[in-house]
């Protein structure tokens, strides 16, 4: 081969390598792995979960509360039996912190309950969630709730006007609670979580008349149930209107949500089964009111519903009325 | 060992004179041992380089196993419909039903489409009313082949069979081939037709010239398919002008090239005025709105998806400028096209490979960047083949080239391919999730809405469908908004029955709704479907009335 030849090919080799390797592709965002990973994982077959309906149902929610939810179902099942009615709704309670349990909450709704979660920011302060700092936390909370794709009601630092909690009143200012909660919507909202129905859950205001609850609200574009926490003890209002009614007036003022009776019970006591008669009549009486959740536990007194043999009958007996309980499948 | 020789002695007839040199080609000159049988005289080469069947069934045969392998590239790829394929598709079935029952038509297609709505879309939607979406990306596939089939016959008139076969080979493999051979818009339809105007000019190149003056009408036709085809019209006539100065000298070749650009223009401008798609084609083509894509990214993109074959084009016109001689036959002495001609003839092609990049850099704007490589390719592609060629060496003295080449286009087509294909997501999971919300009644707001419209035409007409780009809403109160004031007021007055906004991909006003949505009581996110395309995860969101 000529010298020229050779110089030639020489600088068409260089000429082609470096044409060649403009061919390959860019790095590309993910690896190709995770992108086809992805790729299976996006053609589930399940269609998103549209919890519209069960955000103004035509029945009534009937709640429960009780020791080892969500993941015990040996009580529910015991507190069916005696009620003589199947819950709708089962509330339990998590820690800030806590990773969001998608199997459990999975097997919650397809045993016909709805999750209603209560989340407590025991280790955080709302100032500090609403600046940022929990971010990837919320973040991934939220990336689990979107891929559970079933209704979840949720409830951030529920009773937020008492005192007795760190997020409550005496720690926590309440524009911080406010922006803590936007800020936690906006998240859920920017992670694609569709399917949470968002439960503001004060106290009932006897207790805490001068806290007002309007600095505490988020926003009706952040809220959509107010769920009310207030217990029939031996000493306080007896009856749903003097128990529930100012709160709920109050609240009338800023919003236009529908309520939920979110926590509640009656105090073992000789007048037990009228106010059980009394708050089943109160929900059912006002369309404005979903439903209640029972605290079927003995804490501090003695709220179950078996406490004694005539609150149970009342309880049978109230409870079958009306729609409580309706299946939260086909609402 | 003479006695050997004498054994392997034939007969042979006594040669004619020959030169001193040609002499020395020749086996020696035996005294025949024994009479009785006697050979022909033995020629200069074991083959010819004149046309014969066999060379030209062979060619075929490799032709078509080349095409063959050009339609498997291409029906490789699979994804559903992109928005561009959607939306010509339900526009060529309302086009469809204006023409045949006088359906009022609502889109003003031809007022923003880039080629003529009553041209591909609505033969597209007529193929996919029988055949469905496979069979009008079948109809691009049977165009790109036919592309491939004329390019091999124009370069075989241009260089010869196997430059014809490179050329077709470089040309099957590139990424943009595959693509638009299985992708249902007018790319494929234009660029066939582009590709029967050249080989129409370089066929009639020995003709008469009104032969020539058949590419007028398929030029024009490419055109009025898609306007941007206009680009390489001036490639057309200067290959109609060269091809023909080879045969009839420069004023008779000039004459052809006027002649056939009257016509194109006349019909082109006869199209114009009867059809009134002046501002169509200003908003799509001439004036387009410029974009903000680096001039780097273009380029950077631009070598990707066709540097190689455009640099073994620079190489084969490089080596058919320094040598015109494209036979191997040893002393064959034809009439080889002068070094000026050569020079010509590689600028026009090789520089018409350009002509799509320089123009998109010029809008710095990268749409369709990797489809528009193509048309330049074709064009190239007849160097590209003398290249490799050159580069293989006579009698395929350095095969490893074609090998390495072939290699590299082939793997680098395949896998650009099936990127640029994989660009936009697989939108069945989405059209699922839509489905239970459509209706003939309702109104819906999406950032790609063309695909849902396309895939639920049964349930529902494009007139109910909005995208992010523009709104004429008029409010409650009356006042008649526009833009984002407008998209503001529909959120607010909950006008929307549905909305999907994509958030790997949002377009036009898609964040200024979005950030109504989220401050909205009137709507609620009711759910999300994600996807992957090759680049990344998103996923759209889907938004209803709370």
């Amino acid at each position: 081969m000529s010298v020229p030849r050779r110089l030639f090919l020489a600088l068409v080799c260089c000429l082609l390598t470096a044409a060649a390797a403009a061919c390959a592709p860019p790095a590309p965002q993910v690896s190709p792995a995770a992108a086809a990973t992805a790729r299976s994982g996006t053609q589930s077959p399940e269609p998103p979960y549209d919890i519209r309906p069960l955000l103004k149902p035509s029945g009534k929610y009937l709640g429960v509360a009780f020791n080892g939810s969500p993941r015990a179902t040996a009580p529910v099942t015991a507190f069916a039996q005696k009620a003589g009615r199947q819950p709708n709704l089962r509330e339990y309670y998590a820690k800030w912190g806590d990773p969001f349990q998608a199997d459990v909450n999975r097997a919650v709704w397809d045993a016909g309950q709805l999750p209603f979660l209560v989340w407590e920011p025991f280790s955080r302060t709302a100032a500090q969630i609403a600046d940022g700092q929990e971010d990837a936390y919320i973040r991934q909370f939220a990336d689990a709730v979107r891929d559970y794709n079933r209704p979840l009601a949720l409830s951030f630092g529920h009773e937020m006007n008492g005192g007795w909690y760190p997020w409550g009143s005496k720690k926590t200012k309440a524009a911080d609670f406010a922006r803590a909660w936007r800020h936690i919507h906006d998240l859920f909202t920017d992670e694609g979580a569709a399917d949470v129905i968002w439960v503001w859950s004060p106290n009932v205001i006897n207790p805490v008349p001068d806290v007002r609850l309007k600095p505490y609200y988020p926003g009706d574009a952040y809220v959509d149930w107010v769920g009310v926490v207030g217990y029939y003890a031996l000493s306080g209002p007896t009856t749903f209107r003097t128990l529930f009614g100012p709160t709920m007036k109050e609240i009338r003022r800023f919003s236009g949500k529908p309520f939920l009776i979110a926590e509640t019970g009656v105090q073992a006591g000789e007048s037990k089964p009228a106010e059980i008669a009394d708050l089943f009549a109160g929900v059912r009486a006002r369309a404005g009111v979903l439903g209640l959740v029972w605290f079927n536990l003995r804490k501090e007194a003695d709220w179950r519903i078996d406490s004694g043999p005539l609150s149970l009958a009342a309880f049978r007996k109230a409870a079958a009325g009306g729609s409580f309980g309706f299946d939260v499948h086909n609402p | 060992m003479e006695q050997n020789d004498s054994t392997m002695q034939l007969p042979v007839a006594r040669p004619r004179p020959r030169s001193r040199v040609a002499e020395t080609m020749q086996l020696r000159v035996l005294r025949p041992a024994r009479s009785g049988y006697t050979l022909r005289p033995v020629p200069d080469s074991g083959w010819s380089a004149k046309a014969s069947a066999r060379r030209a069934r062979v060619s075929r045969l490799v032709l078509l196993a080349l095409l063959l392998m050009q339609a498997a590239l291409s029906l490789r790829l699979q994804n559903t419909a992109f928005e561009d394929e959607a939306l010509y598709l339900f526009a060529g079935h309302a086009e469809i039903g204006h023409l045949l029952h006088g359906t009022p038509l609502y889109g003003a297609f031809d007022s923003y489409f880039s080629g003529a709505p009553v041209l591909y879309p609505v033969l597209a939607a007529a193929v996919d009313s029988v055949f469905g979406l496979a069979g009008a990306r079948a109809l691009s596939l049977a165009c790109m082949l036919g592309c491939t089939a004329l390019l091999y016959a124009t370069t075989r008139r241009l260089f010869n069979e196997r430059a014809g076969l490179c050329a077709a080979g470089v040309f099957a493999v590139a990424q943009s081939t595959a693509f638009m051979g299985n992708f249902a818009t007018y790319d494929a339809l234009a660029l066939f037709l582009l590709a029967l105007a050249a080989w129409i000019v370089v066929r009639a190149s020995d003709a008469h010239p009104l032969l020539a003056l058949l590419a007028a009408p398929v030029a024009a036709l490419a055109v009025a398919v898609k306007y941007a085809s206009a680009l390489y019209l001036p490639t057309i006539v200067l290959l109609c002008v060269l091809t023909a100065y080879q045969h009839r000298g420069l004023p008779r070749a000039l004459g052809r090239g006027v002649l056939l650009t009257v016509g194109v223009v006349a019909l082109l401008g006869a199209g114009l005025y009867a059809s009134g798609y002046l501002s169509a084609i200003q908003s799509t083509t001439t004036a387009r709105a410029a974009g903000t894509t680096p001039s780097w990214q273009i380029l950077r993109d631009s070598a990707r998806w066709g540097g190689l074959a455009v640099a073994v084009a620079l190489l084969g016109a490089f080596s058919y400028v320094r040598s015109g001689r494209m036979s191997e036959m040893p002393g064959w002495r034809g009439n080889l096209p002068g070094a000026r001609w050569r020079a010509a003839l590689g600028l026009v092609l090789a520089g018409t490979a350009l002509l799509a990049p320089a123009y998109q850099l010029h809008l710095h704007t990268e749409v369709s960047l990797h489809k528009h490589i193509g048309y330049g390719l074709f064009f190239a592609a007849p160097l590209a083949g003398v290249g490799v060629t050159r580069l293989m060496g006579a009698h395929f003295k350095y095969p490893q080239w074609a090998i390495f080449l072939g290699v590299v286009l082939l793997s680098s087509g395949m896998s650009q391919a099936y990127d640029n294909f994989h660009a936009w997501p697989d939108s069945r999971a989405l059209v699922a999730a839509v489905k239970p919300y459509v209706n003939a009644r309702g109104s819906y707001l999406a950032d790609t809405y063309e695909v849902p419209v396309y895939a639920l035409g049964h349930d529902t007409s494009y007139r109910r469908w909005n995208s992010t780009y523009t709104i004429d809403y008029t409010t409650r109160s009356g006042q008649h908004l526009t833009g984002a004031a407008g998209f503001r007021a529909a959120v607010a007055e909950r006008h929307f029955t549905l909305i999907v906004l994509d958030r790997g991909n949002p377009t036009g006003e898609s964040t200024t709704v979005r950030d109504a949505l989220v401050h909205s009581t009137g709507y609620r996110l009711i759910g999300t479907v994600p996807y992957a395309t090759a680049w990344g995860t998103s996923r759209f969101e889907l938004w209803a009335p709370s």
